[in-house]
């Protein structure tokens, strides 16, 4: 996939000797700590963005395991009550015959979740060593997940208009699950997570790469 | 782009701990913490998990049966699994792990499911909630077990329906029904569990359980028996049907008494017979009871066939015992003679006899023989109509000769005897019998075989049949007739047409009309005769003749014909009335009216009338028929000789007219004379049809 400008020369703003506010992105000069504008703090690179990312990365990753072992949705008729969770619902869902409603949820719960768990953790480890994927695939990727983030909530909003709706006392009801409390927490943290993330560090990659091999290479001329 | 600016200086980070951890962390601990809490937490409330094997899962389901005691939940099935044979299934049950420790060895445990039965329903609630496991233990902590085997059943014994064990087996043609109710006047108060047949085979034992409080009706002499089907029997009392309720009648059932008051509380396990009827039962008493029983004899001096072994011995109608044995005796010294008299061994309840105190063979002999004092004696009596045994009954007779100790044969004492009760009943029958016997039956049979005979004959013959029609119809008759006005009036107007005939006939005699004519008429013939011999003397005779006939012609006779004319021809209106037409009928029929008619004439003289014109009228009549005879005759002639001159004397032709109009009125007069002949023989075969104007 190629990106416009992708082997363009690009200078980052640390690079150039500025740092940019990040609420009313006026630039300052390397060094200044507040932002004479708008009065919030101005730092280059945050660099505990990465501890935060893994932290609540992990509180999301430990909540969507729970999410899919409970069940989501407790369906309580007058003689039975069924409680399914995500999987088991959309396997139920194909055996029923809707293979299209099942893989909506299959693609809304199973697949993007991990998804995201999965991009965040590449772009939070690939910050911090060389990758194969240039840095504006990387910006993409990361648009995307802050993109989609919020659209996992859709399953807990459908359980919870399900759960307000039917509800006709012993005759029939719809009770949240408590995967959904869990689904609903580990979304929350994703999307914390994934805000977290402070982008501009994919950018100092390339440029630390290179740094590292200037510097390499003026060890290399000093022992030579 | 020209000005690059300096280089920042970049710093080492600070490796310390804290500086370069961020606080963030605090929250993936925090879950973690809260994770790990809950695991244990959860696993330390966990109960131990116990097994139980059923024979089938009956609707058991993993993560959803409950386990229950006193219907609260304190368990849940985790897992159904075949055990390794395949011959049954081994359901995993989480407990409460407060429970736990109770559920011991002493633990049992069933499915409880739905169930349709003749004593209802019951587990109507697992129809919507699926089935459950029931569990029953005690409340005493005992040596633990995880491994149980279910019930298949509702166990009859569990806790929170507490009491009196017991067990029950069934006598003779006697059966069980399972989960039968035990009931005591109506009331179920026990319940019968799963019937098991004996390793012999030979009856069915069950276990029973007698629910608290009812428990303290049960006493050693408690007898079961068998309320189940119905009973239908025919005795003295008429028909009876009897069955205890429409439960027991579908599904069986058992109630039980106590008959007698002495009886010891029994204990848990204690065995009990069920008989097929209470009849069965209380007699069963005697031979079961626990108190030794008291034995007696009876000498009986009569030897009456019908005293069995077993007979009841009563004593105020209440049985007291039975007899034990029976034999004949032969014993000189005591008696006086060789003869071979009944010898009864008596068992004699002492229990039954209600004594105060304890019931004991010693207290029963003190007893009955006091009582033999009194003039207690034993008797023979019949033990029913229909069934014809003897009984053995202790009565007390009054005027009783004093009885001097029991003269003991083998130290058994003797109860006295007085006249037996079966010989009187006996003798009345057999007195009936004979007179019976000897009535003449077959003698009366003869006469009533030869009545009914002549009876049939008789009954069978035409003439009694025609007979009611006959008489219905004369009887008819007769009233139509005898009602009607006509017939009164008879009498009265056939004697004015009589009298008046009389006058006539008597006028014609007195006249001597006939003579004369006779005399002319020979005359005339003679003249004839002249007038024959010469006819030239014919003008002067013709003369003559024409004198005769203007003498005949002078005569009344013109009157007299017009007169019999207006006679005959108003005896003949008379006669041709419907009524005198129908006289002949109706005076045969009508003889009661007459009755009063004749009563009358009989006052008026009219009889005597009546006997005076008829012998008139019988002589004029042949003075008539006399004439008549002759006229005939004379008119022939007449005409004969005198047909010249027939055109003079054309108006008298009327005697023509005349005498049929006589022939008409005598033959109408013979008419009504053999019709009065005719009244007259019917009255003379039935004199009294005149009084009882029949």
């Amino acid at each position: 996939m190629d990106v416009a400008g992708q082997n363009a020369q690009i200078l980052s703003a640390r690079e150039m000797g500025f740092v940019a506010c990040r609420r009313c992105t006026k630039v300052w000069p390397a060094g200044t700590t507040t932002c004479g504008r708008c009065g919030s703090a101005v730092i280059s690179r945050d660099t505990l963005s990465l501890q935060r990312v893994w932290a609540l990365w992990l509180v999301g990753f430990m909540c969507y395991i729970p999410a899919n072992m409970y069940p989501m949705l407790q369906t309580r008729t007058l003689l039975s009550v069924q409680e399914d969770t995500i999987v088991g619902g959309a396997i139920e869902l194909i055996h029923y015959g809707s293979p299209g409603i099942a893989f909506i949820i299959l693609f809304a719960s199973v697949v993007i979740p991990i998804g995201k768990f999965l991009a965040i953790g590449f772009l939070a480890i690939s910050v911090t060593r060389p990758s194969a994927v240039s840095n504006h695939h990387r910006q993409v990727l990361y648009e995307v997940v802050e993109y989609i983030g919020r659209w996992s909530m859709i399953d807990i909003f459908v359980v919870a208009i399900m759960s307000s709706l039917v509800q006709l006392n012993t005759l029939a009801a719809i009770n949240p699950g408590r995967a959904s409390l869990f689904f609903a927490l580990s979304v929350i943290f994703t999307m914390l997570s994934a805000q977290a993330f402070d982008s501009r560090m994919i950018w100092d990659v390339r440029t630390d790469q290179k740094r590292d091999d200037a510097e390499g290479r003026k060890g290399h001329a000093a022992n030579d | 782009m020209t000005d690059t600016p300096p280089p920042v200086r970049i710093e080492p980070v600070r490796r310390s701990i804290f500086g370069s951890t961020s606080f963030i962390w605090i929250i993936p601990i925090l879950a973690l913490a809260i994770a790990m809490a809950v695991a244990w937490q959860s696993y330390n409330d966990r109960g131990p998990l116990i097994e139980i094997e059923f024979e089938n899962g009956a609707g058991i389901k993993k993560r959803d049966t409950e386990l229950r005691y006193r219907d609260v939940t304190v368990g849940v099935v985790e897992d159904v699994k075949f055990t390794p044979g395949l011959d049954g299934v081994v359901a995993s049950v989480r407990v409460d792990k407060e429970i736990a420790p109770f559920i011991d060895v002493g633990a049992s445990f069933w499915i409880v499911r739905p169930e349709l039965s003749a004593q209802g329903v019951s587990g109507l609630d697992t129809v919507l909630t699926g089935v459950y496991i029931e569990g029953a233990w005690d409340s005493q902590i005992g040596p633990a077990q995880t491994r149980f085997n279910g019930l298949t059943d509702t166990p009859l014994f569990r806790y929170g329906r507490e009491g009196l064990q017991i067990a029950l087996r069934t006598t003779g043609q006697g059966s069980l029904t399972d989960d039968a109710p035990i009931s005591f006047r109506g009331i179920e108060v026990g319940r019968v569990g799963k019937a098991q047949i004996s390793q012999s085979g030979n009856f069915a034992i069950a276990e029973a359980i007698i629910y608290h409080p009812h428990s303290r009706l049960i006493s050693r002499s408690t007898r079961f028996w068998d309320t189940s089907g119905f009973t239908f029997s025919v005795g003295p009392g008429g028909a009876e049907i009897d069955f205890q309720s429409v439960a027991t009648l579908l599904s069986g059932g058992l109630t039980f008494d106590t008959f007698v008051s002495s009886g010891s509380r029994v204990t848990d396990g204690y065995m009990f017979e069920v008989f097929e009827d209470a009849e069965t039962a209380r007699a069963s008493l005697f031979n079961a009871s626990e108190v030794q029983p008291l034995e007696m004899r009876v000498v009986f001096e009569d030897n009456i066939s019908g005293l069995a072994v077993d007979a009841p011995v009563e004593l105020s109608g209440l049985q007291i015992g039975r007899v034990q044995g029976l034999s004949g005796v032969i014993d000189a010294d005591a008696f006086g003679d060789e003869r071979v008299r009944l010898n009864a061994l008596l068992y004699i309840q002492p229990s039954r006899l209600g004594l105060p105190g304890e019931s004991t063979p010693q207290a029963a002999l003190e007893f009955i023989n006091k009582r033999i004092q009194e003039g207690l004696r034993a008797r023979l009596a019949a033990a029913s109509i229909f069934a014809g045994g003897l009984k053995i009954e202790l009565v007390q007779v009054d005027d009783a000769p004093p009885f001097a100790g029991s003269a003991s044969r083998g130290g058994i004492p003797i109860i006295p005897t007085t006249e037996s009760e079966v010989s009187d009943v006996a003798a009345t029958v057999e007195g009936v019998v004979a007179r019976i016997n000897n009535l003449p039956v077959e003698e009366l049979l003869d006469s009533v075989i030869l009545f009914l005979n002549s009876a049939r004959a008789f009954v069978a013959s035409e003439d009694l049949q025609g007979m009611p029609e006959a008489v219905t119809g004369l009887l008819g008759d007769v009233r139509g007739i005898v009602t009607s006005e006509d017939v009164q009036d008879i009498p009265v107007r056939l004697n004015a047409t009589l009298s008046r005939f009389e006058a006539i006939l008597a006028q014609l005699e007195r006249d001597q009309f006939t003579t004369q004519l006779v005399a002319a008429v020979d005359a005339a013939a003679a003249a004839a005769q002249g007038v024959t011999a010469s006819v030239s003397g014919v003008p002067a005779l013709i003369a003559q003749v024409e004198e005769i006939a203007a003498k005949a012609a002078a005569l009344p006779l013109e009157e007299l014909t017009q007169e019999l004319t207006g006679l005959t021809a108003s005896a003949n209106a008379v006669l041709s009335t419907d009524a005198a037409r129908a006289l002949p009928a109706d005076l045969g029929a009508a003889l009661n009216e007459i009755n009063a008619t004749l009563r009358e004439l009989r006052e008026g003289g009219a009889v005597a009338n009546v006997n005076a014109t008829l012998a008139s009228a019988r002589d004029a009549a042949d003075a008539v028929a006399q004439s008549t005879q002759d006229l005939p005759s004379l008119v022939a002639r007449v005409s004969a000789v005198l047909d010249q001159a027939s055109r003079t004397i054309a108006g008298y032709n009327r005697g023509e007219a005349l005498s049929r109009d006589a022939q008409a009125a005598l033959r109408d007069l013979s008419e009504a004379a053999s019709a009065i002949a005719a009244l007259a023989r019917t009255l003379e075969r039935n004199p009294s049809a005149l009084i009882r104007g029949r």
